[in-house]
């Protein structure tokens, strides 16, 4: 019996917490302004990551944790290798 | 006998309700969004200029420019049916509703009532009220019934005899049946339109060549289905409704809003103690269209918080603002209390039921649908190099 190749390709595993194409309208400064065409009532952090600098695949973030209006919570940074902005839980 | 009552595109009718003018004109039901851009039932005016239910809105629209898209709503529909349903009730109808515009109910106990088969569908007919257009239908078998009534004309009873249902049957288009448009189209092809002629041929080739589908169609064209009505358990009546000052969109907000409409519908003395098996959910949208979801609980339950999760991701699917949203309580269980066990399940038993929990969610979900959190490099600065998701397939 041959194993189903679609169904062993749909269980691969997979990361958690991978980022996600996220809406910023960014501030003057760099900083988020509005997510998600919500606006940002206040930022609580802001961190860089920057790491495997020594690889052919470096990350470079600048990551904010924000409280939209609506209070909700949410990470986005700004991915400075491949461009945009991201939201990401987990950070 | 088992009867049928049928009203065609009871969704289009709510929606037309309030605007009857556009019943003369060329008026279709828009698609539901995020769906595939097919059109739902139409009126005579535009069947006439050539647009027909089923039909992608782009062809529609070109057929007929002048075509007037109606926008479903939802919890009018369901709010329309279920006064149907229970004004059939009132008047001794045990009903079983398949879907909104289509119901079936044995004659049996109120033959006598009403004098007859016949007096029955007429008295059905009266007790569905005026707004609504309706044809009935009533034969010994349940998809004869059913097509009596698609091929009566509004507000008249078709009664087939008992002992010609397979004569009735046999003129009638392949189209009354449930079957896909591919299996139809392969057995016109075959030069077999009518359903007499289907129920002409040897059933294994019907199988062979159209699989069980096909088998089970074969076996109603041949009026050998033997589907009892079962009559729905009395609907509980019990609902809440939360306004709002001004339309939500915010999650948070709506799900505070279904922990205070859970609250008041748990404390409801209707209730009588009783869990629930099946609950709905509503809400008004912004700009005229309504939402409805319903969930049937795996387990009858009255906790709160177990609700309030089972119910708490539907309203992610809300797809505009909601200005209202609404509970209500569809079915409840028959018991009070729950089974207790004397010894708690631990060791092999707990293992058992863990895998037994795990095989029916991946049998519902399909593969991939339980996985585990493996983390392989915690330390890492990067969120998503930290943990993997491993399907325990």
């Amino acid at each position: 019996m041959v194993a189903d190749s679609r169904a062993a390709g749909a269980a691969r595993p997979a990361r958690l917490n991978e980022p996600r194409a996220a809406l910023v309208e960014e501030c003057f400064d760099g900083s988020p302004g509005r997510v998600n065409r919500q606006p940002v009532a206040a930022i609580r952090e802001e961190w860089r990551v920057l790491d495997r600098w020594w690889t052919e695949e470096p990350v470079s973030r600048r990551y904010f944790e924000v409280v939209l209006e609506s209070g909700e919570n949410v990470v986005v940074f700004r991915d400075r290798e491949r461009g945009g902005w991201f939201s990401q839980r987990g950070a | 006998m088992i009867a049928c009552i049928l009203a065609p595109g009871f969704e289009l009718q709510v929606a037309l309700h309030d605007r009857p003018r556009l019943a003369l004109r060329a008026a279709a039901l828009a698609p539901l969004p995020g769906t595939e851009p097919l059109l739902g039932p139409v009126t005579a005016a535009a069947e006439a200029a050539g647009v027909h239910a089923g039909m992608r809105l782009g062809e529609a629209l070109a057929t007929c420019p002048t075509l007037v898209l109606v926008e479903r709503d939802a919890v009018q529909v369901h709010t329309e049916w279920e006064q149907m349903l229970v004004r059939l009730e009132d008047s001794g109808f045990a009903v079983e509703p398949v879907e909104p515009g289509c119901l079936y109910f044995d004659t049996r106990g109120v033959e006598r009532l009403y004098g007859g088969v016949a007096g029955a569908l007429k008295r059905a007919l009266a007790s569905v009220g005026a707004p609504w257009t309706v044809c009935a239908g009533a034969a010994d078998r349940r998809f004869a019934s059913l097509a009596a009534a698609a091929i009566a004309r509004p507000g008249q009873a078709l009664v087939v005899d008992d002992e010609r249902t397979r004569d009735f049957l046999a003129p009638l288009p392949l189209t009354l049946l449930p079957l896909e448009d591919d299996r139809r189209e392969d057995l016109d092809r075959l030069g077999v339109r009518k359903i007499g002629q289907l129920a002409g041929l040897p059933g294994s080739a019907v199988a062979e060549r159209l699989g069980p589908d096909g088998r089970r169609a074969w076996s109603l064209a041949r009026a050998e289905d033997d589907t009892k009505v079962t009559a729905r358990p009395p609907a509980t009546g019990i609902a809440e409704r939360l306004e709002f000052p001004e339309a939500v969109a915010n999650e948070l907000t709506l799900r505070r809003a279904l922990t205070v409409l859970l609250d008041r519908i748990l404390a409801r003395p209707e209730r009588g103690g009783r869990e629930i098996r099946k609950v709905a959910l509503t809400a008004r949208l912004v700009g005229g269209g309504s939402w409805r979801r319903t969930l049937t609980l795996r387990e009858p339950s009255a906790e709160r918080g177990g609700l309030r999760a089972a119910l708490g991701p539907k309203l992610a699917e809300l797809p505009a603002p909601a200005l209202t949203l609404g509970i209500e309580l569809l079915t409840l269980a028959e018991s009070e209390g729950h089974q207790l066990a004397l010894v708690r399940p631990e060791g092999e038993e707990l293992e058992t039921r863990l895998r037994d929990g795990l095989r029916q969610v991946r049998a519902s979900a399909g593969a991939g649908a339980v996985s585990t959190v493996v983390e392989v490099a915690p330390w890492s600065r990067i969120p998503e190099q930290r943990a993997l998701l491993v399907p325990r397939d």
